[in-house]
């Protein structure tokens, strides 16, 4: 098990190097300079200058990536070059904001997937089955914004039941907060659902079709207790991953949803930086995105061989 | 002699040589009393003074203007004291450095707890705020400002001339001033020729004569709030520290800012307890937040994103009579725009009014082809206006031997330039001309800003958004001079020695009637030239709940709350 976690980590370790090179090195590709882009196309051209110096955007690039990379593994994620606040800052207020929604909608939309994908399976090719299936394939075609602003339009404006952005006041009870997040969370239950009830359906299906499933009945045991002990575990597995999967987008992809609602999370914060090319901000944002999406992975995979002693036992021999 | 007459004769003896033309303009009928007092306060006149002018003089008639719909401020009601007025915001996109902010909600931050020496209101007057009242010397390159006293910063310290003369040093400093008041003062002011000889006055000592000084150091020239002398710009942004009427509570980087009302403020205090901004980095959530009650004003909302709001009988529509335009530049020293009456057949294509009625709703004004926007004072309304006439655009095209040709457009997908785009392309269409439509980001628009790498100035044809000026001089000089020194925005590489001859007549003068009449023929020859089509002139539209009153916004981004409450 020893063995598992570090050669995970030292894989993540490089993944993460090679993701801050390419976005680095990626961004110095798109037009314009820092300076520039601050301070806008009409500004005067030694303005310019004076403000890349400051920021020692005008050094070469590669020691801007080393100074970058060293402070960082200090501890220090630098400045932001837009908004002259520590990054630490912006993007510990943003991913606390994204954290809050996508575990809302996490809670909301897995159980809700998975028992639409089992129901689905379990009624295979019945009405309820291709209701669910092709109505949660439906939903989730439509972008974003389009079923942000139905809801927002019906539960906030014509009924008036819910708030419109999703941030709510400083200070607010838990409860509080839950009410200005519910639409968003819809949002994105409408965007996922399809897709997740969909995998657990077929992951379902074949574990029923299984020919342990028929030894399981043919024993003798009640539908129930086979779905229970030894289908869903099974069926689970590709759902798993794909949930995973989808922990970095509700983490650092819903710009969107957070633009709609008005909601500062680190979608937009990314989207922001990379317009500015405010470099130490769009680093510091994309590495914690990607913390959090290796994190997902290996708790995938360790669910994974929890839910199936086969993957266990390989990973001992 | 009549007692009037006598006294008038007094008051004029003591005016300098600038406001006796000004009154003469007025005698004479060339300007109505409505231009009278607005250039008067301008100049430093002040209003009593200009009543009783206009009064004992009794000439010149009041000439109504036609003011865009929807008025100009909120209506005055009964405003309750208290309250806190919640304030949609288009997200800054720099830190709140005076030196840095470029843009509308940077505009917003600065003018949320910092002052002007005076503030340009929607009819390009300017009311005193931290100075009391300014005047020329006699040619106008002399000018000086009487800085009120007793205005005392939030952090308690007193303001002095010291003060206002360090502000702006820092902003002209070419060693790092900001970019947005260079523009405007470049050529202007110099470092190190404002001084002040006493706590109370402070006297610029231009380049030149200018007769819109006083406009360029106002609200207009919005990085220019007054601070400490002893204030690093870079860390204003922890204190905002200023002398309105509003202090900073808490400011958070791309989310918002709460103020509450400064009790120790030099003039009327405040109605409401304090002000919330929140930032908003799109229009669509700006719109719904006020329908939805989450917000009471929206600074800005343009016609295409707030189509609900125009209609909708619960908002307040405020509307703003503004300078802001777009450009379509074709290249004057490119094929096929060399010959000028390709240009003019391309500027005849188009039908103005209904690109107005398309794009804004009818909340625009047409444009003629130059800077010279229909609200300022200095242009001539009598040059013809240049209507859609396809047949002689044809024509046009057929003379120079030009016919059917095809060319590139680029340009960004910013506000409604697309959708002006499309349109050029389809009136071109009609005269036989192939519009190829390039539409990327501004980013890749604008480049680098400076010619040979940037779309914008380097290309053949391009449409490029201009943001609003209380006068046109940036607009001539930057825009269209040939020195590629002096006319850093010149598109269309346009080179006329008459041209750049006019503009420098035109800055110089200091009286309204020589400026109309130079403006005069800068737009005729512009007519004749086109290297620019200005097809409109927008308005600024702001939104407000009906229970708030007293809101007033500003074309450059500010709002100013002093007078703003909420009704029972």
């Amino acid at each position: 098990m020893a063995r598992f976690l570090l050669k995970r980590l030292g894989l993540a370790a490089i993944t993460l190097w090679l993701l801050t090179l390419i976005v680095f090195f990626g961004t110095q590709v798109l037009p314009g300079n820092v300076g520039r882009r601050i301070l806008g196309a009409f500004a005067d051209e030694a303005a310019v200058d004076a403000l890349n110096e400051r920021l020692g955007t005008d050094r070469p690039v590669l020691t801007q990536y080393w100074d970058w990379v060293t402070s960082l593994l200090q501890g220090d994620m630098g400045t932001s070059l837009a908004q002259n606040v520590p990054v630490s800052e912006l993007l510990g207020n943003a991913l606390v904001n994204s954290l809050k929604l996508a575990a809302f909608a996490f809670v909301l939309v897995v159980p809700l997937a998975i028992f639409g994908g089992v129901v689905a399976a379990l009624r295979r090719d019945t009405l309820s089955d291709r209701t669910i299936t092709i109505g949660g394939l439906s939903l989730s075609v439509v972008p974003e914004f389009v079923s942000g602003i139905i809801l927002i339009l019906v539960f906030a404006l014509w009924l008036d039941v819910l708030p419109v952005t999703a941030r709510a006041p400083e200070g607010s009870s838990v409860l509080t907060q839950l009410e200005y997040l519910l639409l968003p969370a819809l949002t994105l239950v409408i965007l996922l659902f399809g897709y997740i009830a969909r995998i657990t359906r077929s992951g379902t299906i074949e574990a029923l079709d299984a020919d342990y499933t028929r030894t399981a009945v043919l024993k003798g045991l009640p539908r129930r207790t086979v779905v229970k002990r030894h289908v869903l575990r099974n069926s689970l597995l590709p759902t798993i991953a794909v949930v995973a999967t989808q922990t970095g987008y509700l983490i650092g992809g819903l710009v969107v949803v957070e633009t709609l609602f008005a909601y500062p999370g680190v979608g937009r914060l990314i989207v922001t930086a990379a317009g500015q090319k405010d470099m130490p901000v769009l680093e510091a944002a994309v590495i914690v995105v990607g913390v959090i999406f290796l994190i997902a992975m290996l708790v995938a995979d360790l669910l994974y061989s929890l839910l199936n002693p086969r993957i266990r036992y390989a990973s001992a021999e | 002699m009549d007692e009037t007459q006598r006294r008038l004769d007094e008051v004029r003896r003591e005016r300098s040589e600038l406001e006796n033309h000004l009154i003469d303009e007025y005698i004479g009928g060339k300007i109505t009393r409505r231009e009278l007092v607005r250039r008067g306060t301008v100049v430093g006149m002040s209003l009593p003074l200009l009543s009783f002018v206009a009064a004992a003089c009794g000439g010149g008639d009041d000439g109504g203007e036609a003011t865009p719909t929807g008025g100009t401020e909120t209506a005055a009601g009964n405003v309750q004291p208290g309250g806190t007025i919640r304030v949609a915001l288009i997200q800054p996109t720099t830190e709140p450095n005076p030196l840095l902010v470029q843009d509308e909600g940077g505009a917003g931050m600065l003018g949320s707890t910092g002052e002007y020496l005076s503030f340009s209101d929607e009819n390009l007057e300017l009311q005193p705020r931290i100075a009391e009242s300014w005047e020329p010397n006699e040619d106008g390159s002399v000018w000086t400002f009487a800085i009120r006293q007793g205005i005392t910063f939030h952090n308690g310290a007193t303001l002095t001339a010291n003060d206002v003369v360090q502000t702006f040093e820092k902003l002209i400093n070419p060693d790092g001033g900001s970019a947005n008041a260079q523009s405007a003062l470049g050529g202007v002011l110099s470092p190190g020729n404002t001084e002040a000889p006493d706590d109370a006055t402070v006297v610029f000592n231009l380049d030149a004569p200018n007769g819109n000084f006083p406009t360029l150091v106002s609200s207009a020239n919005y990085n220019a709030i007054i601070i400490p002398a002893d204030l690093d710009p870079a860390e204003w942004g922890q204190t905002f520290e200023g002398t309105g009427p509003f202090k900073l509570e808490s400011f958070t980087p791309q989310q918002g800012a709460t103020f509450v009302r400064n009790d120790a403020y030099w003039g009327e205090k405040a109605n409401a307890d304090g002000v919330e901004v929140k930032f908003y980095a799109e229009e669509a959530p700006m719109v719904l937040a006020l329908q939805g009650d989450e917000v009471d004003f929206v600074e800005h909302f343009s016609v295409s994103g707030g189509r609900a709001l125009l209609d909708d009988p619960n908002v307040q529509v405020i509307a703003i009579s503004t300078a802001t335009h777009r450009q379509l530049h074709m290249r004057t020293d490119m094929e096929p725009f060399t010959d000028a009456r390709v240009r003019q057949a391309i500027a005849l294509s188009i039908d103005r009014n209904a690109l107005v009625d398309g794009l804004w709703e009818g909340r625009a004004e047409i444009g003629n082809d130059s800077p010279f926007a229909p609200l300022y004072p200095s242009t001539d309304p009598d040059v013809p206006q240049r209507e859609q006439d396809l047949e002689q655009a044809r024509q046009l095209l057929a003379d120079a031997g030009q016919e059917n040709f095809t060319v590139q457009l680029d340009t960004w997908d910013g506000f409604e330039i697309p959708d002006l785009a499309q349109l050029v392309k389809n009136y071109a269409a009609e005269i036989g001309v192939t519009i190829n439509l390039k539409i990327t980001d501004a980013a890749t628009y604008y480049g680098d800003g400076v010619f040979g790498s940037s779309t914008w100035l380097d290309s053949v044809m391009g449409i490029t958004d201009y943001g609003h000026r209380p006068v046109p001089n940036v607009y001539l000089a930057s825009g269209l001079v040939g020195d590629p020194k002096i006319g850093v925005w010149n598109a269309a590489h346009f080179r006329n020695d008459e041209y750049d001859e006019l503009v420098r007549q035109y800055v110089a003068a200091l009286d309204v009637d020589s400026q109309r009449s130079v403006a005069s023929q800068i737009q005729q020859l512009l007519l004749d030239e086109t290297p620019v089509v200005f097809p409109y002139f927008y308005n600024f539209l702001s939104a407000a709940k009906p229970n708030l009153q007293g809101a007033v916004s500003a074309a450059t981004g500010q709002f100013d709350l002093s007078k703003a409450g909420f009704t029972a």
